[in-house]
Formats: structure tokens, sequence, C-alpha cells
């Protein structure tokens, strides 16, 4: 995974020892208020959890439990009120804007264009964090880009528009670039949210075949019960802005937590692969 | 996949000065007075080869003292009004920002007939006087920009439609102001103020005037186009531009002050030209691509061949008098932003 | 292997830029001090605004910027130094063969450079301050007069005839300007001013303030105006107009006809009929010349006088000076100030225009 372009650490923090823990969360919280005299609009309190590389962490939850307020803390795009969010030991928020590109990569439920791009254009914007001022993209960067692509299975997208191609497809282009970037840590903030169930199943069978390959730690957002069940090793549950249990999908998949926390009826089974298998009935 | 290459850049924009300077020499044999294509040619030499003082005195003044400076101003002028719309449309991630529609220009005419009224009761030297208005141009420009930018915001991202009705109010109440200051502060120095609402050229500018317009370009668009690259990936809007590294509070800072001295510096001293700033980055997308790392340069160079064009047209469809260069860019300008606008509906 | 030349990329770009933009200025740059032959001998002037000025001892062209201007080189004699002047120069007609340079306010640098003048006249009421800081760019000396009186035109008109070496001819003309202002004063002594609404633009309204040399030339032709601003060129409105109830409306126009238009045009408004003097018909027309700070405006006065007062013309004296007995409408004024046109100043005769 080292290139040489990557930026040195800064300096000030000393990394963590501990080789097998890439990302750490610690009795992280956030506070939503529009000032502080008001009372806040909504918190998140704190929580902790760790993964290793390869691993694939599920944050799952209803809506407005917390879980994009959570993914923004793991980036390095909010502060935490309290506690620390460590990537290899160094506090996400405070890395230099190049470099916490070099390491967390995000892949955003959607992505709008201004002016319409090529495919490839789209992919090469992940190595900008590996250009100085004005750089032109190198032949380094042209193959990293094409691997990208052959990746996820788009290397025959390569010159089409990026406004012209199908919502799938576009789905699998941005986490290509999101692999562009090399990252040690990949986000997902709801990823299947406009895709088919066919699209949906391919985005998590190459996001586990991606993480075992490279060593990433992934972390995905998601509310879709069974792919978080099949495909995570880990699973944070949320609700309302509280952590109620971290842990392997079958040790958090409880029929009466799930149907608790998502508010519908349900039946939990566990597959013969040990994976828990949610059935929802409709509520009476 | 063939990514952007700097020879390529280089050919592109070679080709785009071939041009420009084929319009700067037609637009040199044009005008009120005539001038042959032999004299200029000659003229043109001596001028390279350094021989100044040989040049017949008809030619002598017409052309290199008031055509050729007028065109190097046009130069100068449509090269930042055109840099300071590609930069606009990144930054305020709309493609039909530029300075003369968010009021930008406006913004930066009041400044500079405020500039001007305090100017008059100061009494100061001549280099100084001349300084003063592209200053108050300039920090018209940027309060405008900042107003504008303020007034678009929602939710911490730009909204694009509010942007443009917030640019849109901006520019008619700032009308206004200029108006109001006219009637009020009638008086030798304003007399020409209408020209701040319609945009000139025709007025020769001092030597010191140009080469600070000169060095406040290239200042100012060289900073911009070190931002070049964070420009292509800001399109994407401000949050995922960040998590691909992008230093977005930098970036912005830097493109607001740059495309604010560029708007501050044309506006002073040829008041606001409409469309120059919105089309021709338009049209440089569509021959070049959206990578700002081509299109700053060739934005510079088409605004001005744009400007040079537009300004060579208005000093001779009705010579020896003239249109303002304003009222050109307008009526060339409006059609083709409806064409434009129509394509990308369709 | 084009990475040597991407990391000087910027400097490279900047560099091409200001070659692109400065190679020829800075060419030009040495040609220092551009169109003043240096065999001429010159001298100083210091001109209305106080502006010291280098021109060639014997002024031989001349371009004006200004109608009034044109007039007062004319009426000096010395039309044939005048190589050009504005679009809007049409007294007398003979000014409208000149070269033209364009308008007064946005004049074409190229054209008056093509000219080669001695000395470009302008006015500070009229010519914008860029104008003149353009042509002190250009090198072209340029002589400024600021009359804000009719004194001052005169005076003015003195010192313009010495800077252009005939000053006899310029004191035998202010003599003559000051000698008919005399008369006409003197025929003016008994009589009661007439509050006037004198009509600069009619949409808007506007009107002339204080300061300016035409309510000065109102004042000497028996006329205040009811305006009283100091601002040059104040609008007003029909209210404030009904409020001071003018007894005449004055129009300076071009044709006589053109101010009947005007004057028709502003009776048939709505609001309008209340004002007595549109009620009555009131009204003079005198000569645009009253716009320009020139010698003519002289007989401009003049020709108001006779319009507004023309009892203090006849050989009868009359019996004081009445405005416009309650219930019975006066007569149209301007027929006996039509009647003296003959001997005074006919708009008609002495219309430039072909049109």
């Amino acid at each position: 995974m080292s290139s040489p372009h990557r930026t040195p650490m800064p300096p000030g923090e000393q990394p963590r020892s501990n080789p097998d823990v890439r990302l750490t969360v610690e009795q992280a919280s956030y506070v939503y208020s529009p000032n502080p005299s008001q009372a806040p609009l909504f918190t998140l309190e704190a929580l902790s959890f760790q993964a290793k590389p390869g691993e694939i962490v599920a944050i799952l939850g209803p809506n407005a439990s917390g879980k994009s307020t959570l993914l923004k803390l793991i980036s390095g795009a909010l502060e935490p009120l309290s506690g620390r969010v460590f990537l290899n030991g160094y506090a996400t928020h405070a890395l230099p804007p190049k470099t916490r590109a070099q390491r967390i990569a995000l892949v955003q439920q959607e992505s709008r264009l201004l002016f319409p791009s090529r495919t490839w254009e789209f992919v090469l914007q992940g190595r900008h964090a590996y250009g100085r001022t004005l750089r032109f993209e190198t032949e380094h960067d042209v193959t990293i880009a094409k691997n990208a692509l052959a990746q996820v299975g788009a290397e025959h997208l390569s010159d089409r528009w990026m406004d012209q191609i199908s919502g799938g497809e576009k789905q699998r282009v941005i986490l290509a670039r999101a692999l562009a970037q090399q990252p040690l840590l990949l986000l997902l903030d709801e990823p299947t949210l406009h895709l088919d169930i066919g699209a949906q199943v391919d985005l998590l069978e190459s996001l586990r075949r991606l993480a075992a390959e490279n060593r990433y730690t992934v972390v995905v957002v998601t509310h879709e019960l069974n792919l978080a069940g099949e495909y995570a090793d880990q699973v944070v549950l949320l609700q309302k802005g509280k952590c109620l249990r971290v842990g392997s999908p079958a040790t958090v998949f409880q029929r009466e937590l799930l149907e608790q926390v998502f508010q519908a009826p349900l039946s939990v089974e566990m597959t013969p692969a040990g994976r828990p298998r949610v059935t929802l009935f409709e509520k009476t | 996949m063939r990514p952007l290459t700097f020879s390529r850049l280089l050919l592109r924009c070679g080709v785009l000065l071939l041009i420009l300077f084929v319009v700067v020499v037609i637009a040199l044999k044009l005008g009120a007075v005539q001038v042959s294509l032999y004299g200029l040619g000659r003229d043109l030499i001596r001028v390279l080869l350094g021989q100044t003082r040989a040049i017949s005195t008809d030619y002598g003044m017409i052309v290199v003292d008031i055509r050729l400076p007028r065109i190097l101003l046009g130069i100068v002028v449509g090269a930042s009004l055109s840099v300071a719309g590609a930069s606009f449309q990144a930054l305020l991630r709309n493609p039909l920002a530029d300075p003369y529609v968010l009021g930008v220009s406006s913004g930066a005419a009041v400044g500079a007939i405020l500039a001007l009224i305090v100017e008059s009761h100061l009494a100061l030297s001549p280099e100084l006087a001349g300084l003063i208005t592209p200053l108050g141009a300039f920090i018209g420009a940027a309060a405008t920009i900042a107003a504008v930018y303020f007034l678009g915001r929602r939710d911490g991202q730009i909204d694009g439609g509010t942007l443009l009705l917030g640019g849109i109010i901006t520019a008619s109440f700032l009308s206004a102001v200029i108006m109001f200051l006219m009637s009020t502060l009638a008086g030798g120095n304003l007399r020409g103020a209408s020209y701040w609402l319609m945009g000139d050229l025709s007025t020769p500018q001092p030597k010191s005037l140009l080469y600070l317009l000169g060095i406040g370009f290239v200042i100012a668009a060289g900073a911009i186009y070190t931002t070049a690259s964070d420009l292509n990936l800001l399109l994407a809007g401000e949050k995922e531009a960040m998590h691909l590294g992008v230093d977005v509070p930098r970036v912005r800072i830097v493109v607001y002050l740059a495309a604010s001295v560029l708007t501050g510096l044309a506006v002073s001293v040829s008041g606001a030209i409409g469309y120059v700033g919105l089309l021709v980055p338009h049209v440089m997308r569509l021959i070049f691509g959206s990578d700002h790392r081509m299109l700053i340069p060739a934005s510079a160079l088409g605004g001005a061949i744009a400007l040079v064009i537009a300004d060579t047209l208005a000093r001779t469809v009705v010579a020896p008098s003239e249109l303002p260069v304003g009222a050109m860019t307008a009526m060339a300008g409006a059609p083709l932003f409806i064409y434009l606008l129509r394509r990308r509906l369709a | 292997m084009l990475r040597s030349f991407r990391k000087s990329l910027p400097k490279t770009l900047s560099v091409a830029l200001v070659c692109a933009v400065f190679s020829v200025a800075g060419l030009r740059a040495q040609n220092a001090a551009p169109g003043v032959p240096p065999a001429v001998e010159t001298r100083e002037i210091v001109d209305e605004t106080g502006r010291t000025l280098r021109v060639p001892v014997s002024i031989e062209r001349i371009v004006s910027l200004a109608p009034s201007l044109t007039e007062t080189i004319y009426a000096l004699g010395l039309q044939d130094r005048l190589v050009g002047d504005t679009d809007y120069c049409d007294y007398p007609p003979d000014a409208l063969k000149k070269a033209k340079v364009g308008g007064a306010i946005n004049p074409n640098f190229e054209k008056i450079a093509a000219l080669h003048p001695d000395l470009v006249l302008v006015t500070k009421s009229i010519n914008r301050l860029d104008t003149v800081r353009a042509l002190d760019t250009l090198g072209i000396p340029s002589y400024a007069t600021d009359p804000h009186t009719v004194v001052e035109i005169i005076s003015s008109t003195e010192k313009l005839a010495t800077v252009l070496g005939v000053p006899d001819t310029g004191k035998s003309l202010g003599e003559d300007m000051v000698r008919r202002l005399a008369v006409l004063q003197a025929k003016l002594k008994d009589v009661q001013p007439s509050r006037v609404l004198f009509i600069v633009w009619t949409e808007p309204l506007i009107s002339v303030g204080k300061d300016t040399f035409i309510a000065d030339a109102l004042h000497r032709a028996g006329a205040i105006s009811i305006v009283d601003s100091a601002k040059d060129w104040p609008q007003t409105n029909l209210e404030e107009v009904v409020r001071l109830q003018p007894e005449y409306l004055v129009f300076a126009a071009s044709h006589s006809e053109n101010a009947t238009r005007d004057f028709d045009a502003l009776a048939s408004r709505p609001g309008w009929r209340i004002l007595d003097a549109v009620h009555n018909r009131r009204f003079a027309v005198i000569s645009e010349a009253v716009n320009r700070p020139a010698p003519r405006i002289v007989s401009a006065i003049e020709e108001l006088a006779r319009q507004l007062h023309p009892e203090a013309f006849s050989d009868v004296p009359a019996p004081g000076k009445d405005a416009a007995p309650a219930g019975t409408p006066t007569p149209p004024p301007q027929k006996p100030a039509a009647k003296n046109r003959a001997d005074a100043f006919s708009i008609s005769q002495e219309c430039p225009c072909a049109r």
C-alpha cells in the first residue's frame, strides 16, 4: 500500500503502537446546536469501537440515528466534542487535507457534476492528493486509475461521459475514484441507496473482495439489515444518537433489539455460514 | 484515457495566441482614421526593432499611442473578466456566475465612483489619484462578492438558485446606488458615469495605470492558476473536494480575492462590461473541456480575443462616433447565452 | 519527459503572459513626448481651472470640444484656425463643415490626434475630467474654461482671445457685450422680474440651479427662476411647480415649432392645466444660445427680455407690469416677441439646421 508520493506523517503526534488496529473510535461524541445558549438539536453520545485492516464495519440504524454524524467524525470532517478518532494513531480531523485524502476515501451517496466530464477524468480526480500544485498526471497516476476501474469491473466505461451511464455504473466509478486515492480507510455513505438488488449485491461482493485483497478498512453506513448482516465483520448499531451495541452480526442481530430499534416486527435466523438473516413482517 | 499534458496545453495556448495576434493586427488597422496595411506592417517591424522614433508622425500617435494602448487595455480587461468568470463559476458551483450577473461589476463601479468623489475632495497627486479608483473598485468588488456569497449560502453549501437571485438583487440594488450617486453628486468627474453601467474602453488611460493593470492581472490570474486542479474538484462540491484533498478554505480565499482584484481592475478602467466573463469560459469549455488547467489560460486568451473584436466593432460600425463596448458585448452575448442555455436544457 | 517543464510551469506561464502583454507596451514607452515637434517654440499658460500647460507660441490649429467654444472661436474671427469640432457644434452653420471628432462627452481621440491640434479647448461644465486626463496622456495640451456668470463668460472670452493671440478682438467683443447688457439693464430698471420656470428637459422635468450662468442670464433678462437649487441641473416635479406657480414657462429651442410642441406636450399632460402659465399659454421661447456660455448669449438675453417685458421696449412706457388679470386670458406673450424678432434675433432665419 505504501507509495513514494505519500506525504510524511505530520510531526507532533506519535503513532499509537498497535499494528493490528487501524481505526480507533475512542469515546467520541458530537453535539449539533444552532448556538451555544439553545438546546442541542441532536446529540451523538460517546461511543467506541476499533477496526483492523481488511475488516468491514457496518454502521446500522434507522433514519436520524446518528449514522452520518459518526461517519463525519471518522472521516475527519468534524472534530469530536469529546474523545478521539484515530487512524493508525493520528487524529483524523487534525490531518492536513492532502494527507487525509491519501488515507481516507469517502464514497458519498451521489456525486453531482456541474459540467460533464469523462469517466477517466473523474477517476483521476482521486489522484489529486498525490500531486503538487499544478502537477499534470503522470503515467503512474494513469496506471493506478486504470487499475481502480478494473478492480470495480468498469474498464469498459473509461471513455464514457459521467452523465450518460447508469446509476449502478456511476456508483462503481465513484468507488473506483476512491480506490485511486489508495486509502487505508474506505468510507461509504449509503452506497446502495439508489441501486437495484443485483447491483447492491455486486457492490458489496466487490467491497468484500477489495477489503481482503488490499487490506482496506471499510466502514459502510447503511440501513439495509440483511446487507449488513451478510457482509459486515462488525456492526455498530445506533438509535437516536446512542450506540446500543457493537459486535459481530451474530451478536448484534437479536430479534428484540432490532424490533425495538427499527420499530417493526421481524424474525432473525442464522444461515449455515453463521450469518444472521432478517425477515420483516407486516405490522399488526 | 488521455490526461492533459503540458505540451498539449502549450500547443492549444499557442493556437489561441496566434489568433489573438491576427485579431490585434486587424484591430490596429481598423478605426476612425485610415491606416494602410503597408504602413502598419512597416511600423510594427520598427516597433519590434525598437526604432520607435522612425515611425511616421501620422501613424505614430494614432496607432502607437491611441490604438495600441486601447487594444492592450481590451486584452487585459477581456482576459481579467473571463478568468474571473471561470473562477466564479467553479468557486460558486454555478454555470451562470460571472462578475456582471453576480453584481460584482456593479459593486466595483460603486466603489470606483465613491473613490472618484473621495479623490475630488482630497486633492491628491496625479500618481496617487490614478491608483485610488482601482483600489475603490477592488474594495467594491470584494465587498459585493462577499455579500452575494453569504446571500447564496444555505446549510453551509452554496445554493445555485439562491445565489443567482442574490446576485441579481444585489446588481439591481447597486445600479440604483450608481444612479443615485450620479444624480446627487453631479460634477465634472461623474458626467460620464453612465459608462460605468455600460462599459467603455474609449478613453486613453495613463501608462502607469496600464502597467498596474497588467501586473495586477498577471499576479491575480497566476494566483488563480495555482488552484486550477483544486477548482476541478470544487465543481463536485466543497465537501467532496475536501475529501479528495482540497484545502477548501485556502482555495476559496485565494480565488475569491484574486477574482475580486481582476474584476475591480477591469471595472475601474472600463466600467461594467457584461457577458464576456459569462460566455467566454463556456465557449472555451465546449472546445477544450472543463479542466481548469486548460480552461483558465484558454479563457484569458479567449476573453482577450473576444473583447478586442467587440471593441474594434464598437469603434468602427458607427465611426467616427462610437458605441460603448458593453453594448456590443451584450448585443452579441445575449443571443449566444440563450443558445447555450437551450443547448444545456435540451 | 516533460517533468522539468512541470516544475517551472507557473513561472513559464507568467513570463509568457508578461511578454505577450508588455513587450510592445514597453518598447512604446521609449517613444517619449509624442506629438510635440521639438523645433517649435513654446510658452506656458494657465487655464481657468488653474492648470498650467505648455503651448506653441503661435496657436494655429485648434480643436473645440464644446459648441460654446466653437461659437466663441467664430465670434473672435478665428474660424480658419479651427480644424475640428464636435457633432453638436451647429452654430454658425459653417461650423457644421468642420472635421467632426465625435461628441463632447465621448470624443474620438484618434480623430483629435489625426488633426494635430496645437490646443484643444474644453469647458468644465460639459467635458469630462477623463477626457482632459486622456489628452494629457497623449501629450495634447487642453485649455479649460469655466464661466459661471454672464460677466465670467465675457472675461472668459477675453482671456481666451489673449491666449489665442488676438487680445484686441477679444476686448472689443467683450466691450460690445457689456454695452448691450448695460442698455438692456437701463430698459428693464423699472420692471418687476417675472417668475419663470426654465425648462431644460421635460421628461424628467429638469431646470437650472442658481449657480449657473443661465440663472444669471435669466436675471439679466428680467426674469427670476422659481427653482432655487444649489445643483446645476436640478430635477423638479409638477407638485413643486404648482406650488410656486411660475408666470412664464421658458423653453430653449433651435426651432420655435419645437418649443410649441414641447409646450403642447406639457399642456396635454394630466395636471398641468392647473398651472396658470399653461392655462393662459404664457411661455417664452429663446434660442439655444442661452445654453451656451458664448458671446451669443447676450442676444438670447435680449430676446427673452423682449418676450417677457414687451412694454419696456415700446416707446410709450407701459403702466407697470401686471401679470394675468384674473378671469381674462392674457394674450400669448410670444406674439410681441415674434414682432421683435425681425430686429433682434430670429430663430427661424438663423436656424443652422438643414433638417
